[in-house]
């Protein structure tokens, strides 16, 4: 070999140094590249809560249909929907609403979303048809609430390219008002997250809506048409990054079925645009009116905070919940709200992409949140990207715990790297108190484990036998019933709402239950983990304390306080009327 | 990586003496395996690293450098245990190093043991390893709770770091919790320009590399590239003279690397691509002095060390070369161009 040859050689294949590998790599969505948190030593204590999938004993077996069976060309199609917990038709039993999508090739037998009736016996009927509710398209947010204070339970729900809002007619039908109630919007637009929220205290029940992104199936390219959208060498659906984000939408109820769009008069509209996903409203600082804060995916999360005068303020950097310690946004799908430290405040959890923690914030008062994440354990935890979620007392320990559900958005991926399923487990991290928690791996029923592509959740008591069980929507498979069979002598305690001056659901309010030396807040919401809405009955489990005092914001800022009261019940509390009903559940 | 390699340096005086209270050993294997995973690690396949790693740690257990970059690469991978493990080896093989004092401190604070993260970086506040050092220290102690003395060493760090997003937006919060809200405005500023820069940056880098793919060499490509010129900042320049010449566009890299070595004399990365550049464009006079600087800043780095052994090869400096390939060809021992070539440079040195 002369000397130009052996240059030569060399030449072709040097490489430069520097830092583009991991500039080129960054995918569509925003990820840390996290590594996890080292795993403590297992604390040996018991978990009496046991999961198992109940879903087709209980007649929920027709799948939700979400884009093709085997891969997902749009961003659309990998994002899924939202479950519901409803008492639609108030005999006290909660019953299910499950959302629905479609497939871009044409529609597809069956597919619908879907109300099924508790039968009381651990089976549910499909009424879908009898509801008046059959309806394909894609479907991704549900928020439940009564907007005209009749006593019973409607639907609005989000989706590409139009919202709708059903209302229940009471007697085990709905009606679709969209239009009537003025919330047909212009031209397409891609709704997510939605909440009913009374943001001005007059009793009726406003709405808000979060927006993904602008979306066209003729504008953007499916998987592997363009090389820009591609996550670790595969390609993949395009976005969000690189699609245009969108702003969020508030409507006023004027109290005669109608609503009047405020985005602009309220300065909701002035946000700088983000993809927002999932949208809760709660009194996150104790003042009476309610906050609402959105999830975004790959932009930071936002923050509305209600000025007092029906304006808000974005306020999430200032407070704490917009990115990440590190000043970094994240992929935000699913939001709890909670209390998971027992000291009377809401705390917020926001679950993310694979290869990032989802981020736990600890409420230190006046609208300030430190995030706690891996403070309390959840470092450990960075595998699987994560959506719908709850701070959840499972076990009715008195403390408690964190769950959600994961599921990739790119099942291409698998092929070429079987270490990133498409179909994932679910994350259960048990509460030890003193703000630490711990992931059960196993230990807590075989459904833990059991790997779906997931999306929303939804947290209630399906059976009545005094513990939380869980509803989750498959992408493309029926959907999950988690039935907790609890063991342990765990005593727990049922708060029912029902608003007079405030809306009758209550949404608003928050109910904080004093027990064992523990403080703990609960808000009573109109959507909760990935676009989902869960039992509006509050659960507390209270540990060994056989009696509990309970305190009542209502959503109008009046209080209300209940000494002593007895546990392993629920009781119904009629605002200004005290407790109007008490049941004792059985196991 | 510049950091690492300095630490590796910082830990060569150590391993003189465990060295020499031993045999002296011959294994070419190890730097080999050495080199390949510090490549590796350098493109973040870490996995992949932490093989090349263990190979060497089997032919050189007793190798302080290599339980080093071990326990750095099985940090990266969130193996912090082993992490521990390691650094905790590189302590008993050549003594207490404050390099490892940091990474230890680091694990603390990542297994959520605060006291023990403030210990030892508090006992590195003197002396500073990384520049991050303070950083960490102010984290530790806003996560103890200790708000005043968290917020001390972050406002430490913003000096420190003026140009680090991170820093700004933890004291940001810092300010924030202590009622401080002038101040946290003021941060949550600085934050936001940083980051919009930062941002800005990744866009660019982006628009650059699918320009140049499209369309190599064009002037349309080169107005695209051209926004990321920033006369003061040494990364950019890095980062644009790599994509030009990544692109075969090796006149127009020349001027970004050129200022990023006057404007960072301690990168690696910038005298590495200046070095490569003109060696691409056969200018081997000028090549030498940004190799030679390249491969004191990271004697492991075999793409450098090759580099340069063939430009002294390409000027006739057979003596300089030979050396220089030995050590190629330690650090690669399966490169057959490299060893073709030795074999005819020792023969001919051999023959004097």
């Amino acid at each position: 070999m002369n000397r130009r040859q052996f240059v030569a050689a060399l030449a072709a294949g040097a490489a430069g140094a520097g830092v583009l590998r991991a500039q080129q790599q960054l995918g569509g969505m925003a990820s840390r590249g996290v590594r996890p948190q080292p795993r403590g030593k297992p604390s040996g204590l018991p978990f009496h809560a046991r999961f198992t999938d109940v879903a087709a004993h209980a007649g929920l077996r027709a799948p939700v249909i979400y884009g093709p069976p085997d891969r997902m060309d749009y961003i659309l199609e990998s994002m899924g929907c939202g479950v519901a917990f409803l008492d639609y038709d108030n005999d006290g039993w909660l019953d299910i609403f499950l959302l629905s999508g479609t497939r871009r090739e044409g529609p597809v037998a069956g597919a619908t979303n879907r109300l099924y009736k508790n039968n009381r016996d651990g089976t549910f009927t499909d009424v879908t048809a009898k509801a008046g509710l059959v309806r394909q398209g894609w479907a991704f947010g549900v928020t439940v609430g009564d907007y005209n204070n009749d006593g019973f339970e409607d639907l609005f729900i989000t989706g590409w390219p139009q919202n709708i809002l059903y209302r229940n007619n009471g007697n085990g039908t709905f009606t679709d008002v969209t239009e009537a109630a003025g919330l047909l919007h212009a031209g397409n637009r891609w709704g997510t997250g939605c909440t009913w929220v009374d943001y001005d205290r007059d009793g009726r029940l406003d709405l808000f809506v979060s927006n993904y992104l602008v979306f066209d199936f003729d504008k953007i390219p499916p998987t592997g048409k363009s090389s820009s959208c591609n996550y670790k060498g595969v390609p993949v659906n395009c976005g969000p990054r690189g699609l245009v984000p969108e702003r969020p939408m508030l409507y006023h109820n004027n109290g005669d079925g109608t609503f009047t769009d405020v985005t602009a008069r309220s300065g909701i509209g002035a946000v700088t645009p983000a993809y927002g996903l999932t949208a809760v409203a709660a009194d996150l600082d104790g003042d009476g009116w309610q906050e609402i804060y959105v999830a975004c995916d790959s932009t930071p999360s936002q923050l509305f905070h209600h000025r007092e005068n029906g304006t808000f303020e974005e306020v999430a950097l200032e407070s704490g919940l917009a990115v990440n310690e590190d000043g970094r946004e994240q992929a935000g799908m699913g939001i709890a709200i909670g209390d998971f430290d027992t000291d009377g405040s809401l705390d917020v959890l926001k679950t993310h992409f694979a290869e990032d923690t989802s981020a736990l914030y600890r409420n230190t008062g006046h609208l300030e949140f430190d995030d706690v994440t891996l403070r309390s354990g959840l470092g450990v935890e960075t595998r699987y990207v994560s959506w719908g979620d709850g701070i959840v007392d499972l076990d009715n320990d008195g403390l408690p715990d964190i769950f959600w559900v994961t599921g990739s958005t790119f099942p291409e991926l698998e092929r070429t790297h079987p270490e990133i399923p498409h179909k994932t487990p679910r994350v259960l991290f048990r509460n030890l108190g003193g703000g630490k928690f711990e992931e059960l791996l196993d230990g807590a029923g075989p459904a833990i484990a059991e790997a779906h592509a997931s999306r929303g959740v939804a947290f209630g008591d399906f059976d009545n036998d005094g513990d939380l069980d869980i509803l989750i929507m498959n992408i493309n498979e029926p959907p999950s019933l988690l039935r907790n069979d609890l063991s342990g002598a765990g005593h727990w305690l049922k708060v029912k709402l029902v608003g007079t001056r405030s809306n009758t659901s209550a949404i608003g309010a928050v109910v904080t239950v004093t027990y064992g030396g523990k403080r703990q807040a609960q808000a009573v919401m109109a959507s909760s983990g990935y676009l989902s809405s869960s039992d509006r009955r509050l659960h507390f489990g209270l540990g060994a304390a056989a009696t509990a005092d309970i305190e009542i914001v209502w959503p109008n800022g009046a209080r209300e306080s209940l000494k002593a009261v007895r546990t392993d019940q629920l009781v119904t509390v009629k605002e200004g009327a005290g407790i109007v009903g008490q049941e004792r559940f059985g196991r | 990586m510049k950091w690492i390699a300095a630490a590796l340096l910082a830990l060569a005086a150590g391993i003189c003496l465990a060295q020499a209270r031993q045999p002296a050993v011959q294994q070419p294997g190890a730097d080999a395996h050495l080199s390949r995973g510090a490549q590796l690690m350098h493109d973040q396949l870490f996995d992949a690293a932490a093989g090349e790693f263990e190979k060497a740690l089997a032919l050189h257990p007793a190798d302080p450098r290599a339980h080093f970059q071990y326990a750095v690469c099985l940090l990266s991978l969130g193996r912090n245990d082993e992490a521990r493990r390691e650094f905790e080896k590189v302590q008993k093989l050549a003594g207490e190093s404050r390099y490892v004092t940091y990474y230890l401190g680091r694990i603390d604070l990542l297994s959520n043991d605060y006291a023990s993260a403030i210990q030892r970086f508090r006992s590195l506040a003197e002396n500073p390893p990384y520049p991050d050092t303070a950083f960490y220290l102010g984290v530790a102690y806003v996560s103890s709770g200790d708000g005043n003395d968290g917020t001390k060493w972050l406002e430490r760090a913003a000096k420190l770091q003026p140009g680090d997003y991170r820093v700004h937006y933890r004291l940001a919060r810092a300010y924030s919790s202590a009622g401080r809200e002038q101040d946290a405005s003021r941060e949550y500023s600085l934050y936001n320009k940083l980051l919009n820069q930062h941002k800005s940056t990744e866009t660019e880098v982006r628009a650059c590399a699918d320009a140049l793919r499209t369309q190599p060499i064009s002037a349309a490509a080169q107005e695209v590239c051209q926004r990321m010129f920033d006369p003061n900042d040494p990364e950019k320049l890095t980062l644009l003279g790599q994509l030009y010449g990544d692109a075969g566009a090796y006149e127009k890299a020349l001027d970004p690397l050129t200022r990023a070595v006057q404007l960072d004399p301690n990168s690696y990365e910038a005298w590495h691509n200046l070095g490569l550049t003109y060696f691409r464009l056969q200018r081997y006079k000028e090549a030498r002095a940004p190799l030679e600087k390249a491969t004191a800043l990271r004697p492991e780095a075999y793409g450098s060390v090759v580099i340069l052994g063939a430009t002294l090869y390409m000027l006739g400096d057979d003596e300089a070369a030979l050396p220089v390939l030995e050590h190629a060809h330690r650090l690669n021992p399966g490169d057959a161009q490299t060893t073709a070539v030795l074999e005819k440079l020792r023969a001919e040195h051999a023959k004097k």
